[in-house]
């Protein structure tokens, strides 16, 4: 299986995949910000399909779509709108904005099925390179912020200064989700964003007391799914995505049984 | 000049004026009950305390710039899966170190027994009982060593014997650590029987008053709820 050069690539990728999307997901988790994550991966496949039509690789365009919506989703949150209405406002035209590019640019369904659904046996070196420089920038500016951050996710209440500080650490907060939710897309699609930076950590939460042990399992969970899913892909000529939720929403569901059982 | 000392102090939010001629004077290590109904000003007064406020008007000294801050709302679900410990240990919240130095540690430990929370530090805070995560809160406020702790309503959500427990901690914690506290509450009659003081917010004015009056306000607000009361029948 590891002969192969696109085999390589895509473990290589899946990897660095699953450790981001482990530790960011485990601060996304804590915060609630599922839904916001969910969404930020629709406004992903409308930055998409815009950077296919203008001629742009596709995560550039996603890039570029979802830091500028999590920025903006942050500025209107600070105000006194319900954050979910706003995210769906902007989501909703997102996906508009997405289906009206692909038309436009005459793209490819291959090249669509792609963007939705990931193209994990597809990704290049060059491409590979790109996606362990954004990943080692998303971990780097998330450890330099972590007890920042870690409030934040854990237990907002409890800020009670409000200084300019804690105000940057949420927006670096919602840049990293966007440019999380761009990299991880890359391997399970932008349909599929939360099996692997929500779900992981969310069924982590039922078996450990300590940030740094929740980011821990909740990486391995998502590791052992994407791992899995390759070799069963492989095997099967099957889709990836499709063994790899598979696989985390089974774990998840196993973990609140389990919680529930012993709560 | 006592721990919070104000001269003519106001606090508007544009046109609307929220206090004017505020003239207290809080003395250290003592207990202060915090009064008056929603909107009277008592929230806007705290946050200025931590300079949340822009809009003042006249002189508000804190001579301490260790503050220790228990919120109102805290949403712990039961499957939030941090445990106590870790929890207290949120307020550390600068720099990037994953686990805690030792320092810490032993601040974390000592708050921990302050709020008698030693025995379940590992327990995940969202299965703890509501006194357990009451405790719990104050335990992390007072991890950063705080001169002047102030509590928003805290024993809102418990019931009565714990309220009671709640605040015997606390009026220990005054006394020996040396601790001011500010209570900020609407059970009158509870926290009088812990405070030394008062302050009480009516009408964009604040008063100050000692345990003595508290005890003669207790009794004027009791009967203007009761005259309301009289009313609304």
């Amino acid at each position: 299986m590891f002969s192969y050069d696109f085999m390589q690539n895509a473990f290589i990728a899946g990897t660095v995949v699953s450790i981001v999307a482990g530790i960011v997901g485990t601060f996304v988790v804590a915060r609630n910000y599922a839904f916001l994550t969910h969404s930020l991966s629709e406004i992903g496949f409308a930055g998409a399909a815009f950077g296919l039509f203008a001629g742009w690789p596709a995560l550039l365009g996603m890039m570029l779509a979802t830091s500028g919506a999590s920025i903006a989703i942050g500025a209107l949150e600070s105000s006194y709108t319900k954050r979910d209405n706003v995210t769906s406002a902007i989501s909703a035209l997102a996906i508009g904005l997405g289906i009206l590019f692909l038309a436009l640019g005459h793209t490819s369904t291959t090249a669509a099925t792609g963007i939705l659904f990931g193209s994990v046996l597809g990704i290049s070196r060059q491409n590979l390179l790109l996606l362990l420089t954004l990943a080692l920038v998303v971990i780097v500016t998330l450890l330099i912020n972590y007890r920042a951050l870690r409030q934040l996710a854990f237990d907002e209440a409890g800020i009670f200064l409000q200084n300019s500080r804690q105000k940057m650490v949420r927006y670096i907060f919602l840049v990293m989700i966007a440019l999380s939710v761009s990299i991880s897309s890359q391997l399970v699609g932008s349909l599929l964003i939360f099996v692997l930076v929500t779900l992981p950590a969310a069924s982590a939460k039922y078996y450990m007391t300590t940030p740094p042990k929740l980011m821990g399992l909740a990486i391995l969970f998502a590791l052992f799914g994407t791992w899995s899913g390759l070799s069963l892909a492989y095997l099967t000529n099957l889709p990836t995505s499709f063994f790899i939720a598979v696989i985390e929403v089974l774990i998840y569901l196993f973990s609140v049984w389990q919680f529930q059982k012993n709560a | 000049m006592g721990i919070i000392h104000t001269k003519d102090f106001g606090i508007r939010y544009g046109e609307k004026i929220i206090l004017s001629q505020a003239n207290i004077d809080v003395p250290a290590g003592r207990f202060f009950a915090v009064l008056g109904e929603n909107g009277a000003g008592k929230t806007s007064f705290v946050k200025s305390l931590i300079h949340q406020n822009h809009q003042t008007t006249g002189e508000l000294h804190l001579n301490t710039t260790r503050v220790g801050f228990v919120p109102q709302f805290r949403d712990i679900t039961r499957d939030y899966p941090l445990s106590i410990n870790e929890f207290v240990a949120l307020n550390y919240n600068k720099g990037w170190r994953l686990w805690l130095n030792p320092q810490e540690k032993l601040d974390v430990q000592e708050a921990l027994r302050l709020m008698d929370l030693s025995n379940i530090a590992e327990k995940r805070l969202g299965l703890a009982s509501g006194g357990q995560k009451q405790r719990a809160f104050v335990a992390q406020a007072l991890v950063q060593r705080p001169n002047l702790l102030i509590l928003d309503e805290s024993t809102a959500s418990l019931d009565h014997e714990h309220k009671v427990q709640l605040l015997k901690t606390i009026k220990q914690l005054q006394k020996t650590q040396n601790l001011t506290v500010l209570f900020i509450t609407h059970e009158l009659k509870l926290v009088s029987q812990f405070a030394d003081g008062y302050l009480f917010f009516e009408n964009g004015r604040v008063t100050q008053g000692d345990t003595d009056e508290l005890q003669s306000l207790t009794m004027k607000i009791t009967h203007i709820h009761e005259e309301d009361e009289v009313r609304h029948v």
